[in-house]
């Protein structure tokens, strides 16, 4: 009966203490950026033309595609195409060949996750280091980040001060972030010192100028670019914008939305290689351009990777990112699950109460759970669809179409109320986890109605 | 004015008394209430669970027992929504121009802006909690969302005012989800007994002695997890407040 | 280019309903009474720190007093006779590791969130990032209240390379616990003159 989703989500939740600073600490997530918020009073209108910019954009997305290549060539900037995950890793390998490289930095990139750059890369022989604070933490300890934004948020600090004990080979039992954050900014400095090309993300590509815009709290985009020779730019295809004054309205959304600032510590517009030096722009389809004929889900394509519906999704915070089976979890990552493989996927579509809270923060406004409820419908074509549901659901149908039918029922349900205890909270009956049903009252209301005991004596 | 009254439901085998409490309240407005016999269910819970065409046949018998009327109230901010937002989706697949979901009203919505209530008979001198429901706010707009920066109102808050004794309060994290989600709630049972909990909690943690608000289903789920735990907190419809003493 | 026309291709193909750019030439963005407050303010409220130099205060003797310890001091700036070495010199960026501080010029500041606009105004950008400390010189008649009046007055020069810089590196990836310094400067003044 359950899903994959309810399933880990029951083991997440039977960790109540865990749960609950993983559901609180998210939720401070979302107040800060209800404080950055409100402090704009054209925040409404920041989203709504953030929504209309991000339309306009992917309906002439090849138009833009193009300004944006023809520019960054213009700039000197070497730009490939991939058509798909393995293009993009063997685009990514040949330049590394290229320039003998053995040593790989990068910062932040769910693009590359999604195209599983770094096993790729590793197989091949390349030292793939991580240097965001959080995504090096979980590459040291060979897991996948389960946010977005904050990828290490389900670890606490003994957890991660053991781990760099062995790693880093930091001080027994301290776990102090400042410490431990310190220890990572000495071992990844001489990672940066080392490395032989930078690789980044890309939060906004900048159709007229070239122009690749990242945006880092802690400028490990910026050190990992500012030090090698070569900087590849792994960018998904909807990451195009038109111009800087389309840019300007994303910078005031972005951070603070995702994390509660007013801005990143550092926003970095990336035009030209440095002197002497390379840089690679790796444009990525991998299925972003069917997204784009499919009416119901094309706004995933708007999306800006700010994690703000995980932050305030009911669901997810008392979830965690692992119970997805997605590698992007919360509202948006349940659709673009389905948009890559709903047979693989649909454990998913489950973890959703359609509360629309996430509607209601996207600084895109993407329509993410209307589109929740769109995959459910589609879920019995799929062979999906969860038996019991669908029986209870032919049951409803069959009993609300048949109104005689239901007014006996109306008032046959007080029996359930004097049910022997064993027979209604038993292991079967999934309301009784942790709830005690509702009685029935005595007699329903069309009942009374019948007998007008309702309507005032004329 | 003549209204059809929709009582949905769960409202009708378990919480007749709204239903009743519905009744009066606009009786005593001078509304013509009427209310057909044939009605069921409006369709919802096997929509949300994934089976949209099961409720294809339920807006079809909604429009024939309900388009007589110049308003249709349910004291359900849920399913009056999913009347107004989805029958027309629905509906229109069987090429039929949905004529019901114009004319659709949650009661609390009715009694503000159609009505526009002035003033309230009755005495209720409680500390109640107002439940702000997910579909009520995010979609019906019975109050300003959390998430949005807009003016801060609420057409129940406004209602209540307006009825003498009672002291309205309102949880932390305002308009959080209870967890109930139609099939949501036997689907993914860890989730949603723990999003009740919590909401529970913070419902109590106001000092409240009633949770009251616009969805019975909200209410119904919230109860369930209340009884289990054995918690000191009662539950009210915000239409048995409204019509206190009649 | 096989690939690149496949890509366009299928883009053009999936294209269904066409949508209109918005008018973003008329936002009614916010405003400041004292812009350049505000930015002053915002830049402790990011993690940084700002001062307003009084004229005829020497930039040397400040940045001296603030930072007594610092030993190497990378800049570029004909104003700054502190500095011990000059990142304009510098051929290999590797070799400027191990400053202590980096005193840089902004070219515009943002009110509504402290950023400094830094068009790369030095050969070896690294220096905006490596110093361990990072002080930025900015005239304070310009400040402008939002990052749409940002981008409308802002330039790029030949190096192709622009940043917006907002307080101190940061992170929070250890339970949500605000640690300043993560790979970038542990700390940022802005001197306003």
């Amino acid at each position: 009966m359950s899903t994959k989703h309810a399933e880990a989500a029951t083991r997440f939740i039977s960790n109540k203490k865990e749960e609950s600073w993983h559901n609180e600490t998210l939720w401070m997530v979302r107040a800060k950026r209800d404080n950055m918020a409100k402090d704009v009073p054209e925040w409404e209108q920041l989203r709504e033309l953030s929504s209309q910019i991000k339309m306009h954009t992917i309906s002439h997305l090849d138009k833009y595609a193009e300004q944006f290549a023809a520019a960054a060539e213009a700039n000197g900037v070497i730009v490939h195409w991939a058509k798909d995950d393995k293009e993009h890793n063997e685009i990514v390998y040949k330049i590394l060949s290229d320039h003998n490289a053995k040593k790989l930095v990068k910062s932040k990139s769910m693009l590359t996750e999604e195209c599983h750059l770094n096993p790729y890369l590793e197989q091949r022989g390349i030292d793939v280091v991580e240097s965001d604070l959080g995504e090096r933490i979980l590459q040291l300890d060979n897991q996948p980040p389960s946010h977005i934004v904050m990828p290490a948020i389900h670890m606490t600090r003994q957890e991660v001060g053991k781990l760099f004990e062995v790693k880093l080979g930091t001080e027994k039992g301290n776990s102090d972030p400042t410490y431990l954050t310190r220890a990572a900014r000495q071992h990844l400095r001489n990672e940066f010192m080392t490395a032989d090309v930078g690789m980044t993300g890309c939060n906004f590509g900048v159709a007229e100028t070239g122009d690749v815009v990242v945006c880092t709290n802690e400028g490990n985009a910026d050190m990992g670019t500012s030090l090698p020779k070569v900087h590849i730019v792994s960018m998904g295809l909807e990451k195009l914008i038109p111009n800087h004054k389309a840019l300007s309205v994303y910078s005031r959304l972005l951070a603070r939305s995702a994390t509660g600032q007013p801005v990143t510590s550092y926003m970095s517009h990336f035009r030209k290689p440095r002197e002497g030096c390379e840089m690679h722009i790796v444009i990525v389809d991998n299925g972003r351009s069917e997204i784009l004929g499919n009416r119901e889900h094309i706004q995933t394509l708007k999306c800006i990777r700010c994690g703000a519906c995980m932050n305030t999704c009911p669901v997810y915070r008392r979830s965690g990112g692992y119970s997805y089976t997605y590698f992007i979890p919360g509202p948006i990552g349940i659709n673009l699950g389905m948009l890559k493989n709903p047979k693989e996927y649909s454990d998913n579509v489950s973890a959703c109460s359609l509360c629309y809270s996430c509607n209601n923060v996207c600084p895109a406004k993407i329509d993410l759970a209307d589109q929740i409820y769109r995959w459910r419908q589609g879920l019995d074509s799929l062979g999906k669809a969860d038996k019991m549901k669908k029986m209870m659901s032919g049951g409803m149908k069959f009993l609300f179409t048949h109104p005689s039918l239901y007014k006996t029922a109306l008032s046959m349900a007080p029996i359930v109320n004097s049910m022997p205890r064993f027979m209604i909270y038993n292991g079967l009956n999934d309301w009784g986890k942790g709830r005690e049903l509702p009685k029935f009252a005595k007699e329903s209301f069309t009942s009374m109605w019948k007998k007008g005991k309702v309507q005032k004596k004329k | 004015m003549k209204v059809g009254l929709f009582i949905p439901c769960y409202v009708n085998a378990i919480f007749p008394e709204v239903g009743v409490a519905s009744y009066k309240l606009l009786d005593s407005l001078g509304v013509e209430v009427d209310y057909p016999l044939d009605q069921t269910c409006c369709g919802q819970p096997m929509a949300n669970a994934g089976f949209e065409d099961e409720a294809l046949p339920l807006a079809q018998q909604f429009e024939k027992l309900f388009d007589k009327y110049e308003y249709i109230v349910a004291p359900s901010a849920s399913c009056a929504v999913f009347v107004k937002e989805n029958y027309p989706k629905i509906l229109g697949k069987e090429q039929h121009l949905c004529q019901t979901s114009g004319k659709i009203y949650d009661i609390c919505e009715f009694l503000h802006d159609v009505l526009k209530v002035d003033k309230l008979p009755g005495k209720f001198p409680h500390k109640v909690s107002v439940h702000n429901s997910c579909h009520g706010v995010r979609e019906l707009h019975l109050s300003s969302a959390s998430e949005l920066m807009e003016p801060r109102y609420s057409k129940i808050k406004d209602l209540l005012a307006k009825v003498e004794g009672v002291t309205v309060l309102e949880p932390e994290k305002v308009d959080e989800c209870c967890g109930f989600g139609g099939m949501f709630s036997i689907e993914e049972p860890a989730v949603s007994v723990c999003m009740g909990q919590d909401k529970v909690h913070n419902h109590i943690n106001t000092g409240a002695e009633y949770i009251t608000g616009a969805d019975s289903s909200c209410l119904m789920h919230m109860q369930g997890v209340v009884n289990r735990e054995k918690l000191p907190i009662k539950f009210i419809h915000v239409i048995q407040i409204l019509a206190a003493g009649l | 280019m096989s690939s690149k026309n496949d890509i366009l291709n299928n883009v053009r193909r999936h294209i269904n309903d066409k949508y209109d750019m918005p008018d973003l030439d008329n936002i009614a963005a916010i405003q400041y009474p004292d812009k350049l407050e505000k930015f002053m303010q915002m830049c402790k409220a990011v993690g940084g720190d700002a001062r307003l130099l009084v004229p005829g205060e020497d930039v040397n003797e400040v940045i001296k007093s603030l930072y007594p310890e610092a030993k190497v001091i990378a800049s570029n700036l004909p104003e700054v006779s502190i500095a011990t070495v000059n990142p304009d010199n510098v051929d290999d960026p590797h070799d400027l590791n191990g400053t202590d501080l980096g005193i840089i010029k902004g070219e515009l500041g943002v009110a509504e969130n402290a950023c400094v606009w830094v068009p790369q105004n030095v050969r070896q950008k690294v220096v905006y990032f490596i110093s361990e400390y990072l002080v930025i010189l900015l005239d304070k008649n310009e400040i402008v209240n939002n990052m749409h009046e940002a981008y409308n007055k802002l330039e790029f020069n030949d190096y192709g390379f622009g940043i917006f810089i907002s307080g101190p590196s940061k992170t929070a990836d250890i339970e949500q616990s605000l640690v300043v310094g993560a790979h970038g400067a542990k700390g940022v003044m802005v001197l306003l003159r």
